[in-house]
């Protein structure tokens, strides 16, 4: 049971979106598009063939983090695992290959006027932070995903566990901070409007991908160390 | 910059939860990440999982008891605990723990407790060199660093041991916010201490 999520399928989906507009990008990792009209969250879901208990326990999980990430206690048993996964897929092909390469076309253009040296450094500096977040979701798509396929068609792969993942997932959106850092602090050129507007997306994209990790850790992650111990 | 800690609060009232943990993640020169441990069922699976670096916990609390025992099943050895205090309790019940927190504790006293724990990084630094600007000899290492040159291969150049390279590199990390070797090029070339024919 999600004990009192704050938002119910009853609720408004226009209502869920102005009040939190984080969740436009969580609507349109599970595949909703704009456009609902006054439908409720539980119409829109079925319209769309969403999991309505996975995408209120996401919502309710991400509206409640901002207050304090914390492990759900009691993860609902209706959460699909499936739809949860083409969730976190989404997410990953976001950042992949749309927010990050977005990011980097903004920058490139923001520090065109900095010195050549320092707008190849700082370059290379966010193109080694790419390839870092690349690596890290990749080992997801290609370890997590199908390991926890084979558990839902009730295989275990005696060699894996979910606790191998819990050991080595990093906090993905530390080294963005310290380009956020770098930035701020040392950025040698003028500052325009267009460099501000990359350090906001920058600032937005560090909350993003720590939401997207916590949802990782504290959802995905006990939601699977419940199926292992249901299977072994 | 704040120290880094996961704390775990078992406590069966949710109002004293949460309040705990709204002053917890209002302290200043913390960073703190709040775990719950809401029923006592979960309070070894939790542990276990989080390894928190101090747990505060109601001495009403049931299987927590021997202190020493609940560190051991659940690989926190170094766990600190801290007893949440409501009312007058038995003195000789409470010595067990490492601290006491009263429910009527100021945030500042509060912090302070955490900080006689030992849970605050005390980094030996001494206060002149707390300014954020580079000896002449972090500058150099910097330098390295930006080159691609290993800790051996950089304390073989300066004619310093390892030892000594990897201190400095924390604390080029500590001043600047810098960790990794791409940040401190980017660093390098602004203030000028490479140029970029020197690294590509």
């Amino acid at each position: 049971m999600y004990k009192n999520g704050k938002y119910q399928e009853t609720d408004k989906m226009s209502d869920l979106i102005c009040e939190n507009y984080p969740m436009v990008l969580v609507m349109s990792r599970f595949g909703i598009a704009l456009g609902f009209g006054e439908k409720n969250i539980g119409e829109v879901c079925r319209q769309n063939k969403v999991d309505t208990c996975t995408f209120l326990t996401v919502v309710n999980f991400l509206v409640e983090e901002q207050h304090s990430p914390s492990p759900v206690e009691n993860i609902n048993q209706c959460l699909s695992l499936e739809t949860l996964m083409s969730y976190l897929h989404n997410a990953h092909d976001y950042f992949l290959n749309f927010r990050l390469p977005h990011i980097r076309r903004k920058l490139v253009e923001a520090i065109e006027d900095c010195p050549k040296d320092v707008a190849f450094a700082i370059t290379r500096f966010f193109d080694e932070y790419a390839g870092e977040v690349h690596k890290h979701m990749m080992y997801e798509e290609k370890n997590v995903f199908p390991y926890v396929r084979g558990l839902l068609g009730g295989r275990k792969d005696p060699k894996y566990n979910i606790s191998i993942f819990m050991k080595r997932h990093d906090q993905i959106e530390m080294k963005i901070v310290e380009l956020k850092n770098i930035l701020i602090k040392y950025y040698p050129g003028a500052g325009t409007n267009l460099l501000n507007s990359v350090l906001f997306d920058i600032f937005a994209t560090e909350s993003d991908l720590a939401s997207h990790n916590h949802v990782e850790d504290y959802l995905f992650v006990p939601a699977i160390m419940a199926l292992e111990k249901q299977i072994s | 910059m704040g120290t880094t800690l996961t704390i775990a609060i078992a406590e069966y009232s949710e109002i004293i939860r949460q309040g705990l943990e709204q002053i917890l993640k209002r302290l200043p020169d913390f960073k703190i990440q709040c775990v719950i441990i809401a029923a006592h069922e979960q309070l070894h699976d939790t542990l276990s999982t989080w390894k928190p670096d101090l747990l505060v916990i109601n001495p009403a609390f049931p299987g927590s008891f021997p202190l020493e025992q609940l560190r051991e099943t659940t690989g926190c050895a170094q766990m600190k605990c801290a007893a949440l205090i409501y009312a007058a309790t038995d003195a000789h019940l409470l010595r067990a723990y490492d601290e006491q927190i009263h429910i009527y504790d100021t945030p500042d006293e509060i912090a302070h407790k955490l900080e006689r724990m030992h849970l605050k990084e005390t980094l030996p630094v001494d206060q002149e060199d707390e300014q954020q600007t580079l000896s002449t000899r972090e500058k150099e290492i910097v330098v390295c660093v930006v080159k691609g040159m290993t800790n051996r291969e950089i304390a073989e150049q300066l004619f310093l041991s390892t030892h000594t390279v990897i201190t400095h590199r924390r604390n080029i990390a500590r001043k600047l916010q810098i960790h990794s070797p791409s940040g401190l090029t980017i660093y390098a070339i602004v203030n000028k201490l490479v140029e970029l024919s020197d690294i590509q």
